[in-house]
């Protein structure tokens, strides 16, 4: 849905190493988990170890910023119209996200070419909105297809705003071979718009799921093992560098009902079948990890909660 | 304040009288100026000059719906032999990025 544009700015990619950069050196903990939890693509856990999210994350703007450009939506010309600028400066806002190349399907209604670019009328059902292309510097225009009135067409390129008038800057237009085309753009469109306003479909529930349950294995199978890449793979949402033990204990800590006061070390020990001082070993690695915080004395931890 | 096309099967046309849709459907029927054209049932379309449609061809034709149902042609466009696909519903459920205000 969200596709990638394979060009990608310098900066962009400097803003991406300098992310991961941030992760490996430590601040991953809370702040790398927060992304996680609140991003819908990583939770299956393909996301890697960057803190690089696709448009998902409503709570990070660097994310955010990121994801502008390099994310291709389908839209209706409606959602164009409707489309808002929440604050000065900033990109057009559909359902919430920020829009960066957009793509629509549409019937050409008027053909206007002008001496440095061509303006189109497009009207796909929903409205109709004004999509330009510029005219090639070197005047060869010969490879470009020929686009007649009524046909449809398919354009991609960006919302602009010029005298409070919208209209697309269009990178390409192309004309429509397959009918079948029209109605999948529609259905591609609805379908983008129903992941923004109510988020994935069951499917990723499901897989995060998955994600969780496959957690809950790999910390019997010891998670000191696992690389950064598993960051996201807990669903404990510990990070990695932890031991087993401490998976185990964070764990426990995690899903066992409680007060605020947390659970004391005894208490854990007893219940898990751990030594008191393996226990004891663990509770300092999670301590001074951030993992879990002490209450009412130094042996009664609480895990930190993330979300 | 850009006028909008709803996309309607024949079930819908009752709901649309007066307004401009889209209709997509199979032509059944030929006869001079009127063809019937199949969209989740008959319906009856008065065409203009410009309109070039061919039996048992998909036809995208932009309208209105007239008092008696039957629609006035105003674009037609021929979808080919293999289109024939009428696909509408999800687009009046989800109105908020078609057609309508909520």
């Amino acid at each position: 849905m969200l596709i990638p544009l394979a060009v990608e700015s310098d900066e962009q990619r400097r803003h991406k190493r300098t992310r991961k950069r941030g992760i490996l050196v430590g601040w991953g903990g809370v702040v790398g988990d927060n992304n996680y939890s609140t991003t819908s693509y990583s939770a299956g856990g393909g996301g890697g170890g960057g803190g690089f999210v696709q448009g998902g994350s409503q709570t990070s703007p660097a994310a955010q910023r990121t994801s502008r450009n390099d994310t291709l939506r389908p839209v209706t010309v409606k959602q164009l119209i409707d489309a808002q600028v929440p604050h000065h400066d900033q990109p057009f806002q559909i359902d919430g996200a920020d829009v960066g190349q957009v793509t629509l399907v549409g019937q050409v209604r008027n053909v206007s070419v002008q001496t440095t670019n061509t303006t189109y009328r497009i009207d796909d059902g929903t409205g109709t909105i004004e999509v330009k292309q510029w005219q090639d510097a070197e005047g060869d225009n010969s490879m470009k297809p020929k686009i007649a009135e009524n046909s449809y067409v398919r354009a991609w390129g960006n919302l602009k705003s010029f005298n409070d008038k919208k209209h697309i800057g269009a990178h390409i237009i192309r004309p429509v071979e397959d009918f079948n085309e029209v109605n999948y753009h529609l259905l591609e469109a609805t379908a983008v718009h129903l992941h923004f306003t109510r988020g994935p479909p069951n499917g990723a529930k499901a897989q995060q799921t998955n994600a969780s349950g496959y957690g809950q294995q790999a910390q019997q199978g010891g998670y000191a093992g696992n690389g950064m890449s598993n960051m996201n793979g807990g669903g404990s949402g510990l990070p990695s560098g932890f031991s087993a033990a401490a998976s185990k204990v964070y764990t426990f800590l995690k899903n066992t009902p409680q007060t605020n006061e947390g659970l004391h070390r005894d208490e854990i020990a007893h219940s898990l079948g751990m030594e008191i001082n393996e226990v004891a070993r663990a509770g300092d690695d999670l301590l001074s990890g951030g993992q879990i915080f002490t209450t009412v004395d130094d042996y009664t931890w609480a895990p930190l909660e993330t979300d | 304040m850009n006028l909008a096309t709803p996309r309607i099967t024949a079930s819908f046309l009752d709901q649309f009288a007066h307004q401009t849709v889209r209709i997509l459907g199979k032509v059944t029927e030929l006869r001079g100026d009127q063809a019937t054209v199949d969209a989740g049932g008959a319906i009856s379309v008065v065409l203009n000059r410009e309109a070039h449609l061919q039996l048992n061809h998909g036809v995208e034709i932009v309208g209105k719906v007239q008092n008696d149902l039957s629609i006035k042609c105003l674009v037609a466009l021929d979808w080919g032999p293999a289109a024939a696909i009428t696909l509408v519903e999800f687009t009046h459920r989800y109105r908020e990025i078609f057609y309508g205000e909520s």
